[in-house]
């Protein structure tokens, strides 16, 4: 980049959500509006370098911006109107409130959330499809491809330029809060590879907070959200040491936190507090971060109150991860006994099976109350569940540091591993059985000795991994555990596990009323033939498409189809001379058209008479059910 | 990344055009999440030099006014040519004179 294109760059990004704003504040459709703009942005490029940066860069965009939109307008058939609207609207120079209806189209519960966060950094922000794509570890097709994808959505969907009102805008607003709240975390947070931290993300969310905070004064979730932010940014310098390893929050050098932040969250939280109104989700964690900040030591903090907090924000917001924390903070309040209790109501959630900090913080439980061999194993556990190497690191540190009289005997992963090397097993059981001892060694800890595995951990283990699973996958696993116990000599594992009912729904068959009703269609003879056959048979529909013709025995009304019988009666013997016709060897349905050369099927799929392919299952369940509405199966 | 601007001072006396136009561009910089933190300086202020255990404090005004700092401000921006353009729009208000504009370590 020359410097002429890092001055664009910046004026760009300072400058592109009003453009965008007021542009389509004239043309009412956010796609274009951007287009629009991106051309006053490629002129900037192209002139820039020889005319120099113009005295004001932002209005000049604007301008050309402008002259773009009012071309693309008369060019339009829409002309008339779109006259009265300029009359209107003589300037494109946004409103204040333009970039917030901007922020709410962007971040409107139509698009998926992903969708949402890309295209508020690319309106919001300014910034471009490779710096979000780096930004959230994606390539930049993908971007682009979802930026054009809610583009199109929003345009289908008619969304409205327009600020939301009554019991709509909580709803919006909530979405708008949620998509900040993401991008910040992805910054805070990078979920994989050993980065702990993607600031630019950070200071976007921040950006895009304290804009909103202007735009919507009035709202004291936003201020909420912003005093959040404000205050966990303080904390980024001083939450990862030298080595790029977590540090928690009670052993952070509270020097290095950034007081100016946290000035600000304060600031923001009092804001908030103004407004009025019940405290909403982010006012609350606002609170509790300002709790942590106000300490001038990780003593002096005041858990009592962070407890009360997190009770209030649990009622509000019931998830599993805020009432690990409040765990942890009544663990802090009134001991880690009452705390671990906490953990255990949470610990069997589904939700959070792969969440590495519930054996972290219930490790860390254990270990105060003296139940070390048990903390260390949940230490393990939570290290085999990180997400980047840092915090494993970490994880493992600390389970090295709980003193435990070392157990003799094997634990449960090397149970585990002997079990499944042994060789009489065959690679599909192998690879079975692995499914299930994986996720049992992961949810009770590899490092527990085997020893200490009861039925009741088992159960608990079902409960929350297979809990939903259907009735085959959990037998499936209850057997594994079975035969486990039965090889450890650890009795039935699976004595708190019924055997489930697998009850496969099965689609009723046709009556023989809608039957006589189907053999009187006038259908072609492709179509009647198979049918009659299938119905005839009862064989699967995947055998009867297989059949060829040299495979059928016609006097004896059956055919060799993937290695049973198929055979039918009267009807289909009538149907199948016709339909055969000359063709002595091939498949016998065939499809409609010969395949085209770049899907050319294997040669046994082919018919050499009329280099016509096999019928395909799809195609056949297509065309019964556009005829009857059905499946295929039904004709059994 | 944060930088710090500080303007030296200059001859020209502010009036009320100056003061309106500051206040809205300090207030559209806070919105936009920009600046930080900003504030003017007094023309006189402190001097002190330590030398070995030697602490010596002067009281200002100093001769060379036009080196010292009149006003700075703290901004977080992404890049430094973000930081070169707000102090560009700052000096447009302000008038003609000197700028140094320094990124901040944490």
């Amino acid at each position: 980049m020359t410097d002429v294109h890092r001055t664009v760059d910046a004026v760009w990004k300072l400058e592109s959500a009003r453009i965008v704003a007021g542009l389509t504040r004239m043309v009412r459709d956010v796609g274009l509006a951007e287009e629009l703009a991106q051309d006053a942005l490629v002129a900037a490029l192209e002139q820039w370098p020889a005319t120099g940066v113009p005295d004001n860069p932002g209005a000049w965009l604007t301008a050309i911006a402008k002259r773009r939109a009012v071309d693309h307008l008369r060019w339009s058939e829409r002309l008339e109107r779109k006259h009265e609207l300029l009359a209107r609207e003589p300037e494109p120079e946004a409103r204040q409130d333009d970039v917030l209806r901007l922020m709410f189209v962007s971040c409107h519960p139509v698009l998926s959330a992903p969708a949402r966060a890309a295209l508020t950094l690319r309106l919001i922000g300014g910034l471009t499809t490779a710096e979000i794509a780096r930004a959230f570890l994606v390539t930049e097709p993908t971007i682009t491809g979802r930026i054009a994808a809610a583009k199109r959505t929003l345009a289908e969907e008619g969304v409205p330029f327009e600020l939301p009102e009554g019991p709509e805008l909580a709803d919006r607003l909530s979405s708008v809060l949620g998509v900040i709240y993401l991008i910040f975390n992805e910054g805070y947070s990078a979920t994989s590879g050993d980065d702990l931290l993607r600031p630019g993300l950070c200071l976007e969310a921040l950006r895009l907070g304290r804009l909103l905070a202007e735009l919507a004064p009035h709202e004291a979730e936003v201020h909420g959200l912003v005093a959040l932010m404000e205050i966990q940014e303080s904390r980024s310098a001083a939450r990862t040491g030298l080595t790029g390893e977590p540090v928690q929050l009670h052993e952070q050098n509270r020097g290095r936190w950034d007081q100016l932040l946290i000035r600000r969250g304060f600031t923001a939280l009092l804001r908030a507090r103004e407004v009025g109104g019940p405290p909403g989700p982010y006012v609350l964690q606002a609170a509790i971060a300002v709790c942590h900040a106000q300490a001038r030591t990780a003593e002096d903090t005041d858990w009592a109150q962070i407890a009360a907090l997190y009770g209030a924000l649990a009622r509000v917001l019931p998830t599993p991860v805020v009432r690990l924390n409040r765990a942890v903070a009544v663990g802090h309040a009134r001991g880690p006994q009452a705390g671990l209790e906490l953990v255990d109501e949470v610990a069997d959630d589904p939700a959070l099976r792969d969440y590495h900090l519930l054996p972290g913080v219930r490790g860390d439980l254990l270990r105060r109350v003296g139940r070390h061999a048990e903390a260390r194993s949940e230490f393990h556990r939570a290290a085999a569940l990180a997400r980047n190497e840092a915090e494993r690191a970490f994880l493992l540190r600390r389970a090295d540091e709980v003193a435990v009289d070392e157990t003799d005997g094997p634990t449960v992963g090397e149970a585990a591993e002997d079990f499944l090397g042994r060789d009489d097993l065959d690679t599909a059981t192998v690879r079975s059985y692995g499914q299930t001892l994986r996720r049992l060694c992961r949810t009770v800890g590899e490092r527990t000795p085997l020893a200490e595995l009861t039925a009741d951990q088992v159960t608990r283990v079902f409960a929350t991994a297979w809990g939903d699973a259907a009735a085959t996958t959990w037998n499936r696993h209850r057997s594994t555990i079975r035969s486990f116990g039965a090889w450890a000599s650890l009795g039935d594992l699976a004595a708190g596990l019924d055997r489930r009912a697998e009850t496969r729904p099965r689609t009723p068959s046709l009556t023989p009323e809608r039957l006589e009703e189907l053999w009187s269609l006038d259908v072609p003879l492709r179509e009647r033939t198979l049918w009659r056959l299938l119905h005839e048979s009862a064989a699967s529909v995947s055998a009867v498409l297989s059949l060829d013709v040299e495979d059928l025995d016609l006097d004896d009304r059956r055919a060799r189809a993937d290695g049973t019988w198929v055979s039918w009666r009267a009807g289909t013997a009538q149907l199948l001379p016709s339909l055969l016709g000359d063709r002595t060897s091939g498949p016998v349905f065939l499809a409609d058209r010969r395949p085209g050369p770049g899907r050319m099927p294997a040669p046994a799929d082919l018919c050499p008479h009329t280099g016509r392919g096999r019928l395909s299952y799809e195609r056949a369940e297509h065309l019964f059910k556009r005829t009857t509405g059905g499946t295929l199966r039904q004709l059994r | 990344m944060r930088f710090l601007m500080m303007s030296m001072a200059n001859d020209s006396q502010p009036d009320e055009k100056l003061f309106a136009e500051m206040a809205a561009f300090i207030d559209e910089m806070t919105a936009s999440g920009v600046l930080l933190a900003t504030g003017g300086l007094e023309p006189s202020g402190v001097r002190m030099t330590s030398v070995g255990d030697e602490i010596t404090v002067t009281d200002g005004p100093f001769a060379e006014s036009k080196e010292s700092v009149a006003g700075f401000a703290l901004v977080e921006v992404r890049t430094k040519e973000e930081a070169i353009e707000m102090c560009r729009r700052f000096r447009k208000i302000v008038g003609d004179g000197v700028s140094v504009i320094q990124q901040v370590f944490a």
